[in-house]
């Protein structure tokens, strides 16, 4: 029998110990495998920081920034039609180069410009609340705002009837929502051919020029049986001088969103119905968007939320006592 | 290619049988085995009390929070009893301005209470703290808190989480206590509802800074499902987060998984009594149960290490006593080749010691008995020779002495004289003092001694010749091999002849051979008769009784099987026989003995 030299024998086995702790080793090893939470970057740039309603969307998207690890940038233009302050918003984040913009634009047209530059950064757009004109947003998370301003207009012709005086307080001319609530409006209120739109108004979200507005209508159209005002706060100034100069209940009113100061007017019935969103949601659900769109993922067009028809009957409901009122503890 | 024959190569050296590679797996497996085994079971145990610790810990932590809430549920039915008590003195309670003091230091000591109310039953307010004039359009009647504190009379009723709508003021979330209550009003008793409502302020603080891991939180449903509290309500409000709440209903205390969104969460609850709420902590199995991840990991290199170290060892150890008993085995090997001078030692285990010991004894004792057999060879070899050699006919004796008498008859007295002599140089040559060996020059003469006696017999029938090389002269030969080859021609070549004979014989050094040749020109020999002759057939009965073979084996016994006669003979030419011999000089002739 022809044997090997003894170094063989050592090799041999020093061979398959080697195989062996590697086999045993790498058997452990991939069991344990650490989880990527990395920080992203997401710039909000809303409208105003102003008014309950961007605080609750604030809200919601802080809670979605802590769960989703965002470090959110919270900004907005001192008023809710300053164009050029929102651009110059967007202007500086694209220069920050955050992992994603989250953009309620004030102006449909105005804002598309500098919302197709992000791409040159490859930063990703979601727009919130009101739609820009460009091509580059990756997804928008917000209300069916035609159908909101229908919804408005089928309560409002419920209450006045076929034959009456109708006067729109809308906000900003040339904001994407604002547009398209209107639209939803007028287009519904068309099917009847006696109801009649007087005057629409455009108060800038500025409740004092939408309380003078609203006084001025009143006393210019006496025979006025119905408002509609298509935001917080317009609803607000809207609401005020339709209370204060006694026309709570005469003239039927509709608001937009669900400031404190609504829900007790509606509680009072000096205003019939509201149009609720849902401001928690969209900054939620923006926030959480805008970090799949930083991950690359492929987004839906549309990311809708919820609108509802809140009066006094069902506002106290559990459900919508939720969507209301903000739990705060 | 080549790889794959050096690991081939590996395979077939790789014997399984190899003791070393025996031990190295046998130990191996038993190890590993034994390790896997023992680690196996440690882990199941660790790991089990690992994890009955953490769940004896996670119940703790919720006994807290429940202990905690019970208190404080206990604390607001005080509040709540109290407050019905000092209802129920005051002879007139929509007035009595001592009884709002009272309450109006309740509410303020208390963060949490919000206000306090009691409406009639149909809903009126009879008075409330702080006096925040009412809302209109309330609806309180349809209100939970009134509708249960209704229908459950005299119970306190709790309700969930819902907005208070009553007051001029804020709308708050509270949770409201509730219960039918009497009461004066102007000395009369009536019946109403009392109502307190608390904020969150205390609820959060229990529940929320208790710490369930990184993850884990502490959640409250009332009996039916509603959330009394969650770390992220609004969350739950806004439909953007799930509690899968359909098992928690089933259990008032206990523990389950639950694996609903994919991970493992440990759900464990308890219930507050009064307020049949119930706490539920949710912990994340891989935060909590990382003890079992960790005794893994752990595992997980510890093993190899140890396994590793065991094979080494192993390796070390067989290679300990395998190698030895291999160093043996060689050694083995070459006295097996014959080479029995080998000596082994080999240091090792004490068993190889002693055995490679025992080996040494065998091997010194193998030498011994070899010895001892060469030495008897040579002792029965020297008995045989000195029989051969004596046995020198006495016919040879008889026939010379015979010649001797017939020529002293005839007076030939000079013949008489030269035979006398030769015969008497003859025998002792043949004597030579009991000696073997002796130069060639005395064998020569012995030969020549034995011709001249011849020639006289045989009335010079024939003629001989002896020469020899001087330096051949001084060599030493084995005695009388020549005599009975010259006599043997004589008798079977020369005698039968009618030709005048002749004898020659030589000696010549060729290379390391001593040779002699005895040539006659008689009748010569047939092979067979050379044959018969080598084999002892034929023998001269009146010859000096030293045959051909006789000679032939002294040769081989003495010079070994190489050495011997040669026979070229021709019928009616003659026969030259060759005898061949080691040339030994002088100097080892003195020595005399006869080394193997």
């Amino acid at each position: 029998m022809k044997r090997l030299p003894r170094n063989a024998y050592w090799m041999g086995l020093l061979f398959t110990s080697v195989l062996l702790i590697t086999l045993l080793s790498s058997c452990g090893g991939s069991g344990g495998g650490g989880d990527d939470k990395q920080v992203t970057d997401v710039d909000m740039i809303v409208k105003m920081d102003r008014g309950d309603y961007w605080k609750t969307t604030k809200l919601g998207a802080e809670v979605a920034a802590k769960e989703y690890n965002v470090r959110l940038n919270f900004l907005a233009p001192e008023n809710e039609n300053d164009v050029e302050g929102q651009i110059r918003l967007m202007e500086e984040a694209i220069k920050r180069r955050p992992d994603a913009i989250i953009l309620a634009a004030t102006d449909y047209e105005a804002l598309g410009q500098v919302t197709d530059r992000t791409s040159y950064s490859d930063i990703p757009v979601v727009s919130m609340d009101s739609e820009v004109a460009s091509t580059k947003v990756k997804t928008f998370v917000g209300t069916n705002n035609y159908e909101a301003g229908q919804k408005a207009a089928e309560r409002l012709v419920e209450l006045t009837g076929p034959d009456s005086e109708i006067g729109i307080m809308n906000f900003v001319k040339g904001a994407r929502n604002a547009n398209q609530r209107e639209e939803g409006f007028l287009d519904y209120i068309a099917r009847f051919p006696g109801v009649q739109v007087v005057d629409i108004q455009y108060c800038g979200s500025d409740e004092n020029l939408a309380y003078n507005l609203t006084a001025d209508m009143l006393e210019r159209f006496p025979d006025l049986d119905g408002i509609v005002s298509l935001s917080a706060e317009s609803s607000i100034g809207a609401g005020r001088a339709v209370d204060e100069l006694g026309y709570g209940g005469k003239v039927k009113m509709i608001a937009f969103d669900n400031p404190p100061e609504m829900l007790e007017l509606l509680q009072e019935e000096k205003v019939q119905a509201m149009v609720v969103q849902n401001p928690f949601n969209n900054g939620y659900m923006a926030v959480a968007a805008a970090v799949q769109a930083a991950r690359g993922e492929k987004l839906q067009d549309r990311i809708p939320t919820d609108t509802k028809l809140i009066d006094l009957n069902n506002m106290l409901w559990p459900e919508n006592q939720k969507l209301l009122f903000p739990f705060v503890k | 290619m080549r790889l794959w024959r050096s690991v081939k190569r590996l395979l077939q050296g790789f014997h399984v049988r190899n003791i070393q590679v025996l031990i190295s797996l046998s130990s191996i497996a038993v190890t590993v085995l034994a390790v896997v085994l023992v680690s196996t079971l440690l882990y199941n145990r660790f790991s089990q009390a690992a994890e009955e610790n953490a769940y004896l810990s996670l119940e703790q932590i919720i006994e807290q929070v429940h202990s905690n809430l019970e208190l404080y549920v206990s604390g607001m039915q005080d509040i709540f009893d109290l407050v019905e008590q000092k209802i129920a003195v005051v002879p007139d309670l929509p007035t009595n301005d001592q009884l709002g003091e009272q309450l109006e230091t309740v509410l303020s000591t208390r963060e949490d209470l919000v206000s306090m109310a009691l409406f009639t039953e149909d809903g009126k307010l009879v008075r409330n703290m702080p006096s925040i004039p009412m809302r209109q359009n309330t609806r309180l009647q349809e209100q939970l808190w009134f509708e249960s504190a209704m229908e459950n009379s005299g119970k306190l009723q709790f309700t969930p989480p819902h907005i208070q709508n009553l007051f001029k003021w804020q709308y708050r979330w509270v949770v409201s206590m509730s219960k039918t209550v009497t009461y004066r009003d102007q000395g009369k008793l009536k019946q109403g509802v009392l109502v307190i409502d608390i904020n969150f302020r205390t609820i959060d603080e229990l529940s929320g800074r208790i710490s369930l891991g990184k993850k884990g939180y502490v959640y409250i449903i009332d009996s039916v499902g509603n959330i009394v509290y969650h770390p992220q309500q609004q969350l739950i409000y806004a439909g953007l987060k799930y509690e899968n709440l359909e098992p928690v209903l089933n259990y008032a205390y206990g523990r389950y998984f639950d694996e609903s969104d994919g991970e493992q969460r440990i759900i464990t609850i308890q219930t507050v009594k009064p307020a049949e709420w119930k706490i539920v902590g949710v912990a994340y199995a891989d935060e909590f149960l990382t003890t079992k991840r960790e005794v893994g990991d752990f595992l997980s290199w510890f093993l190899p290490l140890v396994i590793a170290i065991i094979l080494v060892i192993s390796i070390y150890v067989s290679a300990r006593i395998s190698q030895p008993i291999r160093k043996l085995e060689r050694s083995v090997q070459m006295v097996e080749r014959g080479d029995f001078g080998t000596n082994v030692y080999v240091s090792g285990a004490y068993e190889v010691e002693q055995l490679s010991k025992r080996f040494n004894l065998m091997l010194r004792r193998i030498r011994e008995l070899m010895d001892q057999i060469i030495q008897e060879q040579e002792a029965k070899r020297k008995s045989e020779l000195d029989v051969l050699q004596s046995q020198i006919n006495p016919h040879f004796l008889y026939n010379t002495l015979n010649s001797v008498t017939r020529l002293a008859e005839l007076g030939r007295n000079e013949e008489v004289v030269t035979t006398i002599t030769s015969l008497s140089r003859f025998f002792r040559i043949s004597l030579s003092k009991g000696n073997h060996i002796i130069s060639v020059q005395d064998e020569l003469e012995h030969v020549r001694h034995y011709l001249i006696i011849q020639t006289i017999r045989f009335k010079n029938k024939f003629r001989y010749d002896i020469s020899a090389d001087d330096a051949a002269l001084k060599c030493s030969t084995l005695k009388l091999i020549l005599q009975p080859l010259v006599e043997n021609a004589i008798h079977h070549g020369i005698e039968k002849s009618a030709e005048e004979g002749f004898i020659r014989v030589e000696a010549r050094l060729e290379g390391d051979n001593l040779v002699f040749r005895i040539r006659d020109n008689g009748i010569g020999m047939t092979p067979e008769t050379v044959e018969k002759l080598i084999s002892g057939a034929i023998r001269s009965e009146n010859g000096s009784g030293v045959g051909v073979r006789n000679v032939q084996e002294r040769i081989t016994l003495y010079y070994g099987a190489d050495f011997g006669l040669h026979f070229d003979s021709e019928p009616e030419e003659g026969t030259t026989v060759t005898i061949t011999i080691p040339a030994v000089r002088p100097e080892s002739l003195e020595q005399g003995g006869m080394e193997p």
